[in-house]
């Protein structure tokens, strides 16, 4: 059952903090029509599916994919839309995946479409609705919420982060000039990346550790901006990959595994996960994305990694809970170039989502990067060739993680 | 298509206003599923959710949902779109090879949010909605001035529709209480309040509390967990453009190309089927949508037999309009036909029915459709 | 069961969402503020979009931003109308006075805008009747310039 899938193209618009001359339709035009330029072979009646999405509660706008009907070229075509928070992008990616996967008569090439143009609304009030149940909730048994320092449990906003990286710190003795390491890296890659949002080819440890503080130990030089944005990824069978690209890229696992919501549980009740940094969903989303690609030991089979980071505790704690790096290593592997676009093993070298992060889009990125440096043709290619790549996403209330494999061989093994 | 069938089901009755917890709905009707079919929290590999952001009120909705509804580290996903789609991206998912048991479940409480102000949302906001003038009562409306002005259909055929659904609901006991009346006229239907002219609230699937799961399984599987399992033969999906001034809407061409491409890898034609379970916003799309699946020629829907004991049943759930749980409303389009196929329609049982197709729609005037081909397995 | 206020939170919750255009709809609400109509004809097929569009959705066909745009009258063709009392805006629907909603096609367009018809007695109104503009005093560059049609 299922046969084998690849990537042939993926493609973006420009990034910015507000993408005021094109409307939304429009954007998510200038995606799909960098994503068909690489490929010069299909145009867009050689589609035949395709998936959409975004967070609709940042744009004020319910199921827009069938207002842009006609701006993606979808007329008269099976359409689907995903939208799963911060990693929207990871699974409109991997729906791509499947409805290829998944061989139904007539589906071969599917073109997924992730976006987001936040400054049309306000971030914050989308992300304040997510914690409207436990508001309440708090406010029921008579906590004051003037006193409250963090929301907990708003999906990417500073107050679980922050947590989350309290957590982490409290195991692992990371310092901050480690996180503002790792920044720095980011916004100096980002600087060579065609699309991305914030530039900063010269920016420093110190000039990041001067900022103040946002809420401890994450400062204002180190989180993530709110961009407008889209990518566009276009999958297809193995056979149709290689008349389209000259190096398809084979999607051999993939996984989006959800855990309970953190700490406050999913009526404000409580919940199991009281340390967000512990992640038991990216560990097991791990484990059944490599499975399935047949990795046993990832950080040595793994060339190149895309995580999904918008803050850069998260960058540490990840490459090391996806098995890439050994326990409390990644901070080491930072300072000694390890992770630099001309190391060992590159990390985030696209900049990664601490310099660009549309939300709906960001979690797409990630793959769609990975599969680029695979293909030979990212913004930022790194020098040593890339065989083997991922892509990773989290969101929800830190409880949605998507993994995506990839290499320039078919390695899925089918049962 | 290799064989997928669905092997579990479970909604409960509908109501204008469940008194119950929103995660305490999803947990009892994911569990009546399993419970259903002796199934595990442990058999489960992947689900699918079918939420809208906008309807549950908060963002990222199905980010709370991983725990009632059995996903606590299964590999879930969801689809922002009537359950029916989610269906297909659970069917997808076991054909890939990659899982074994599929949950998918969707549905809405409208009691609990204004549902023509989210539907507001869907539309245009550079041009249509500072206007507010296109939204879900005056689509209806066009829609029916239309089909009824092309092909001379008259509101009294329309409104048979309504009585026939609303009569199978009566039937139905998980219907919605307000949509089982069955002593119902056509003069009730044409003489109740205009919703939008010529449809009137009679002829209108009203939203209503509700939700729905089924379970899908590869062959073998299914086979393991039930004797009657019901495969899916085909599938098939299809969106119009998305202005109604660029569409005819007096036909459905997003649905014709959806059943031929369902007919075409089920390898079988419109009469084949032996009844079928259509999601109708409004009496009148019945007509139009049977007629672009093929069941009627154009125009003349309303000369078929539509009857529970008729030629070419349809909808003998009572459609819709027995109950329009936002977003479930597909799922348990695809429900009923598993019930009639499985013999367990008890009340309003279609006689020996082998073939049926189950539809949903998602957008203004059936924007962008899903038709399923159905098969009873077992013996 | 009885229902029971358990707690009540009484609150406004202001989400403003601010939509940009595009480059096409801006030059149509200039327009508009100045009480014309344009609108873009395509290169392949010539259909004309009012409003505008970057994509005709027919051929896949992308029109240039700073071509093929068509001045269009202020008279139209009613292709469908219906009456209703329901009005939706963002806290729910409520019912006011009846109101035809028509869609026209501008003449020489090939899409229908969907605007109230004033001044006309629901039973006079028929599919195919000529209908004209009726321009708001003050125009600003927004969809309700157009204050609704009339019989032409």
């Amino acid at each position: 059952m299922g046969r084998q899938v690849a990537i042939a193209s993926a493609g973006f618009c420009e990034h910015a903090v507000r993408r005021s001359d094109v409307s939304m339709p429009e954007m998510v035009k200038e995606a799909i029509d960098d994503c068909l330029s690489k490929v010069p072979s299909v145009g867009i009646e050689d589609i035949d599916m395709f998936v959409n999405g975004n967070m609709p509660a940042f744009e004020g706008a319910s199921i827009p994919e069938l207002w842009m009907t006609d701006w993606m070229g979808a007329r008269n075509k099976p359409l689907m839309r995903v939208t799963t928070g911060g990693t929207t992008g990871g699974t409109v990616a991997i729906a791509g995946y499947y409805s290829v996967a998944a061989g139904l008569p007539g589906v071969d090439t599917v073109l997924a479409v992730a976006f987001e143009q936040q400054s049309q609304g306000d971030t914050s009030v989308g992300l304040s609705s997510v914690a409207l149940g436990e508001l309440t909730a708090i406010q029921s048994i008579g906590m004051p919420l003037q006193k409250m320092k963090r929301l907990v449990s708003a999906g990417a906003a500073i107050g679980i982060a922050a947590y989350q990286a309290t957590n982490y710190m409290r195991k692992s003795k990371i310092t901050e000039e480690d996180l503002a390491r790792v920044v720095v890296q980011n916004r100096r890659n980002a600087a060579k990346n065609w699309y991305t949002h914030l530039k900063m080819p010269n920016v420093t440890i110190e000039e990041v550790l001067d900022t103040p503080y946002i809420s401890y130990p994450l400062r204002f030089g180190m989180v993530c901006p709110a961009s407008d944005g889209c990518c566009a990824m276009l999958f297809t069978t193995e056979e149709k990959a290689k008349d389209m690209a000259d190096i398809p890229v084979y999607v051999n696992g993939v996984a989006s595994v959800a855990n309970e919501t953190g700490i406050m549980g999913y009526n404000a009740g409580g919940g199991g996960q009281l340390d967000p940094s512990e992640q038991l969903g990216a560990q097991r989303s791990a484990e059944l994305a490599f499975d399935q690609a047949g990795i046993s030991f990832p950080g040595k089979e793994i060339d190149y990694a895309e995580v999904y980071a918008p803050f850069p505790n998260q960058e540490l704690m990840w490459v090391e809970k996806l098995g890439l790096f050994e326990t409390n290593t990644a901070p080491e592997m930072y300072a000694n170039g390890t992770t630099a676009a001309n190391g060992e093993f590159p990390i985030n070298t696209s900049g990664g989502v601490n310099s660009t992060n549309a939300i709906g889009a960001s979690a797409m990125e990630r793959p769609a990067e990975a599969a680029l440096q695979i293909m030979g043709k990212a913004g930022n290619q790194v020098p040593k060739t890339v065989h083997t790549s991922l892509g990773h996403g989290w969101g929800g209330i830190i409880n949605l993680i998507t993994m995506m494999v990839m290499a320039d061989e078919p390695k899925r093994k089918f049962k | 298509m290799d064989k997928v069938g669905i092997v579990g089901y479970y909604y409960m009755k509908m109501s204008p206003d469940l008194i119950y917890g929103r995660y305490n709905l999803i947990f009892e009707t994911v569990r009546g599923a399993l419970d259903s079919v002796n199934l595990k929290k442990k058999d489960i590999t992947t689900v699918i959710s079918a939420t809208n952001d906008y309807y549950d009120g908060r963002t990222i909705s199905n980010a709370y949902c991983v725990e009632p509804a059995g996903a606590y580290l299964a590999d879930e996903s969801k689809a922002e779109m009537d359950g029916a789609f989610a269906a297909q991206y659970g069917l997808m998912r076991i054909l890939s090879g990659n899982h074994k048991l599929a949950v998918v479940w969707g549905g809405s409480t409208p009691s609990c949010y204004p549902y023509d102000s989210a539907q507001l949302y869907q539309t245009d906001p550079t041009f249509e909605r500072p206007t507010a003038l296109v939204n879900n009562i005056t689509a209806g409306g066009f829609q029916m001035r239309a089909y009824m002005e092309k092909y001379g259909v008259s509101a009294e055929d329309i409104a048979k529709v309504a009585v026939k659904n609303r009569k199978n609901a009566a039937k139905n006991p998980l219907a919605n209480p307000e949509a089982q009346n069955a002593n119902i006229t056509v003069d009730d239907v044409l003489k109740s309040d205009i919703l939008s002219d010529p449809v009137t609230e009679l002829m209108y699937a009203a939203p209503c509390d509700g939700l729905a799961a089924i379970l899908l399984a590869p062959e073998k599987q299914a086979l393991k967990i039930t004797d009657e399992p019901v495969w899916i033969k085909g599938v098939g999906s299809n969106q119009d453009p998305y202005y109604l001034g660029d569409r005819d809407l007096s036909e459905c061409k997003s649905m014709e190309m959806a059943a031929k491409m369902a007919f075409d890898g089920a390898g079988i034609t419109a009469k084949d089927v032996d009844f079928a379970e259509i999601f109708e916003q409004y009496a009148h799309e019945e007509l139009i949508l049977a007629e672009a699946i093929g069941l009627a020629e154009k125009g003349k829907a309303n000369e078929l037999n539509s009857e529970i004991n008729g030629d070419i049943p349809i909808n003998p759930s009572g459609g819709a309009i027995a109950g329009h749980a936002p977003f479930a409303t597909g799922l348990m389009r695809i429900i009923e036909a598993v019930k009639q196929l499985q013999g367990k329609a008890d009340g309003y049982q279609v006689k020996d029915p082998k073939v049926a197709i189950a539809t949903g729609q998602i957008g203004f005037c059936a924007q962008n459709n899903i038709l399923y081909v159905l098969e009873k397995g077992g013996n | 069961m009885t229902e029971q206020n358990v707690v009540t939170n009484k609150g406004m919750v202001r989400a403003e969402f601010n939509f940009w255009v595009g480059k096409y709809m801006d030059k149509f609400y200039d327009n508009l503020e100045n009480k014309k109509i344009v609108g873009n004809m395509c290169p392949k097929c010539s259909d004309v979009f009012v409003p505008p569009r970057q994509v005709c959705g027919k051929c896949n066909e992308k029109i240039p931003l700073d071509q093929n745009w068509v001045d269009l009258p202020d008279t139209g063709t009613l292709k469908n109308y219906t009456i209703t009392k329901w009005k939706v805006t963002e806290r729910g629907s409520r019912k006011v006075k009846d109101s035809v909603i028509g869609m026209v096609q501008i003449d020489g367009s090939n899409t229908a805008i969907i605007y109230k018809l004033s001044n006309i007695d629901p039973a006079e109104v028929k599919t195919g009747m000529k209908v004209k503009i009726e321009w708001n005093d003050k125009t600003k560059g927004e969809p309700g310039d157009i204050k609704g049609f009339v019989k032409a």
